[in-house]
């Protein structure tokens, strides 16, 4: 049995595609402890299978097989409700494409995951606006995504995603669709949400130069993942 | 967790009451959104359930119209004629004997026998084409007929030339400046008979044998005046409470026995009411029906919607989820967006297919009778219909896996 006071408990965690009659493995054998408030980053090509990796650490996958548990709850065994309340409460995305509601202004954009808390819309939009402000985006509230610039979609994304106030914040190539200039701020401030309010971040990059910002450096290659500095253990209680 | 106010301490215990307020808001947010494109599925709601309200008005209005002129009559009137026979030629009596009659068939309560003659009558001039009936005293209350002015035929004038003069008659005998009225004299073949009431208009009804309106009522005795020899063509029985075809059956065993063997055949509107009232029925089943299957084509339409719809925002069903929407959250989601559609296509159907059956009822020249019924009928069509063709795209939606969501373009 395994320490499972770590946040994110993978062992042995393998995952793969059906081609035809043939088995396409794209993680092989994972096993990995995440504690809670470290920074990690996921390196590696595309196609390495670190996407795959952060939609099993982000709920949105099971694994084909492995142990999986987090906060010490067993995610294999969860039900498709339990997962989605488990989303809803503790992880907040980040991706590359900003996945915004073109349809909903920025506003409600930011307040949707708290409607699937019961959080009246009212409210929810009034929590949605702080958020916003926090990303310097209150004046923007009721534009549409199309109306934004692509980092001030990333931002108003950031602002979605910590509503919920999630202990792990999951981003997948965040600043991939981004400027030079912007990217460096959105890191920035996903850095800060990490230092400042202890919040779990994950980051998948195939850009080697943003790593060394990171607690923890893993790197995957073909399915396979190895830890490239082994730093922050000092920070689990 | 951290600095972020919510409100609620236990969030996976609030994670389950979404209100239904909240729900709504959003589907209806949706629906807006998506505002051309359900436009059409909107259309084949709205004709459906416009096309059950509207047949099934017009249904309605139609049998209420046929049933209107049997109606006036009462339902519990027998009606008894004596149809010829080639080998019993034998005539009919010119009087008759009413109160035998009533003692010998218990259950009657009034009794109008018919003699008819069709003449010329003439006043100051004036000349017009009347029926005239000779009966008793009883015939007015009877079929119903009201006087405008003067007095009915009474038991006193059996031997008089007196006479009621039916509506239509009256006014072609009068002018615009002297109108016909009671106490005046009219000129009916070679007798003058003195005009003791007028009657008011009473629509006609295809089952009793005569048109008050264009009818001038005298005694029974006096028909020999004018033909040489009167037959008593039919009777008009209005029962007490008792069962009819009863009385019907000894009635007509009494009237054959007392006419010598002449064919009695005596007819119950109720029956004919009963059946007519039936075969409305049926004829508003079947237009009923007709309402469903457009109903259907409708459904279809909002099935074909909702699918698209979920295909195209396969995506926004995987951030959902991302976000921590539930399965049910989706189901109701897109659910909502179906039902909230056809809703909408309920009352503007409800609005169309009254307004339709308004026109076609009007231009018919009937009388607009709203059926209420088929507002329920035409609504709750329209929203099951919703219901259940939004069911199967609401529950694939929500069906899908959240990576392969995320993953559609």
């Amino acid at each position: 049995m395994r320490d499972t006071s770590a946040m994110i408990a993978l062992e042995g965690v393998s995952h793969g595609y059906r081609t035809g009659d043939q088995q396409l493995l794209v993680l092989k054998h994972v096993t990995l402890d995440i504690w809670r408030g470290q920074s990690c980053v996921i390196l590696g090509a595309s196609g390495s299978g670190k996407s795959t990796l952060l939609n099993i650490l982000g709920l949105l996958d099971r694994p084909a097989s492995g142990q999986f548990h987090f906060a010490g709850r067993d995610m294999q065994r969860a039900s498709t409700d339990e997962l989605a309340s488990i989303r809803n409460q503790e992880i907040g995305f980040v991706f590359q494409s900003f996945n915004l509601l073109p349809r909903l202004t920025a506003l409600d954009n930011v307040a949707l995951p708290l409607s699937y808390r019961g959080v009246s819309r009212h409210a929810a939009r009034q929590h949605a606006m702080e958020q916003l402000q926090r990303v310097g985006l209150s004046e923007r509230a009721m534009h549409r995504p199309a109306e934004l610039s692509g980092g001030q979609c990333q931002r108003v994304a950031i602002a979605r995603a910590l509503i919920g106030s999630p202990s792990l914040i999951l981003a997948d190539e965040p600043t991939g669709n981004l400027d030079n200039r912007t990217a460096t701020d959105i890191l920035n401030r996903l850095l800060t949400l990490n230092r400042e309010h202890a919040a779990t971040l994950i980051m998948v990059t195939h850009d080697t130069t943003l790593a060394r910002h990171f607690d923890r450096q893993l790197e995957i290659h073909q399915g396979e993942m190895h830890e490239v500095v082994a730093a922050g253990d000092d920070k689990h209680a | 967790m951290k600095s972020l106010p919510l409100g609620t301490t236990n969030m996976h215990e609030a994670s389950a009451h979404i209100t239904l307020r909240q729900v709504l808001a959003e589907s209806i947010d949706n629906l807006n959104l998506s505002g051309r494109r359900s436009l059409l599925a909107l259309l084949g709601i709205m004709v459906g359930s416009g096309s059950i309200i509207a047949l099934l008005t017009i249904g309605g209005s139609a049998a209420e119209e046929a049933m209107r002129t049997f109606k006036d009559m009462g339902t519990d009137t027998l009606i008894v004629s004596f149809p010829y026979s080639a080998d019993n030629r034998r005539p009919l009596p010119s009087t008759f004997d009413s109160h035998a009659l009533r003692k010998a068939v218990p259950g009657i309560s009034r009794l109008a026998p018919l003699t008819l003659h069709s003449t010329r009558v003439g006043h100051n001039g004036q000349e017009a084409d009347a029926a005239l009936v000779g009966t008793t005293e009883d015939l007015s209350r009877t079929i119903g007929l009201r006087l405008h002015e003067g007095r009915h035929l009474s038991h006193f004038d059996r031997r008089g030339t007196f006479a009621v003069v039916g509506a239509r008659v009256a006014e072609d005998l009068g002018s615009q400046y002297a109108p016909l009225r009671a106490d005046d004299l009219i000129r009916i073949d070679n007798y003058l008979f003195h005009v003791i009431g007028i009657a008011e208009s009473l629509p006609g009804n295809p089952l009793i044998p005569i048109t008050a309106d264009e009818s001038i009522l005298i005694p029974l005795e006096g028909m020999r005046r004018l033909r040489p020899s009167p037959e008593i063509s039919s009777v008009i029985v209005k029962a007490d409470d008792a069962d009819l075809p009863t009385l019907a059956e000894s009635l007509r065993s009494q009237l054959a026995k007392e006419l010598n063997g002449r064919e009695v055949d005596v007819q119950i509107p109720q029956q004919l009411l009963d059946g007519l009232q039936r075969q409305a029925n049926t004829f508003t089943y079947l237009l009923a029906g007709l309402g469903g299957i457009s109903l259907l084509v409708g459904g279809v339409g909002v099935m074909n919607v909702m699918l698209m719809s979920v295909t195209e925002r396969k995506r926004e069903i995987g951030i959902r989820m991302a976000l921590g929407a539930r399965r049910r959250d989706i189901r109701r989601l897109f659910l909502l967006e179906a039902v909230n559609l056809s809703l909408l296509g309920a009352w503007l159907g409800a609005a169309l297919g009254v307004a339709a059956a308004y026109g076609f009822i009007r231009l018919s020249g009937w009388e607009f009778h709203m059926t209420w019924e088929a507002l329920p009928l035409g609504m709750g069509g329209a929203l099951l219909a919703g219901i259940f063709f939004g069911l199967y795209p609401a529950v694939s939606a929500s069906r899908l896996q959240p990576v392969e969501a995320l993953r559609a373009e």
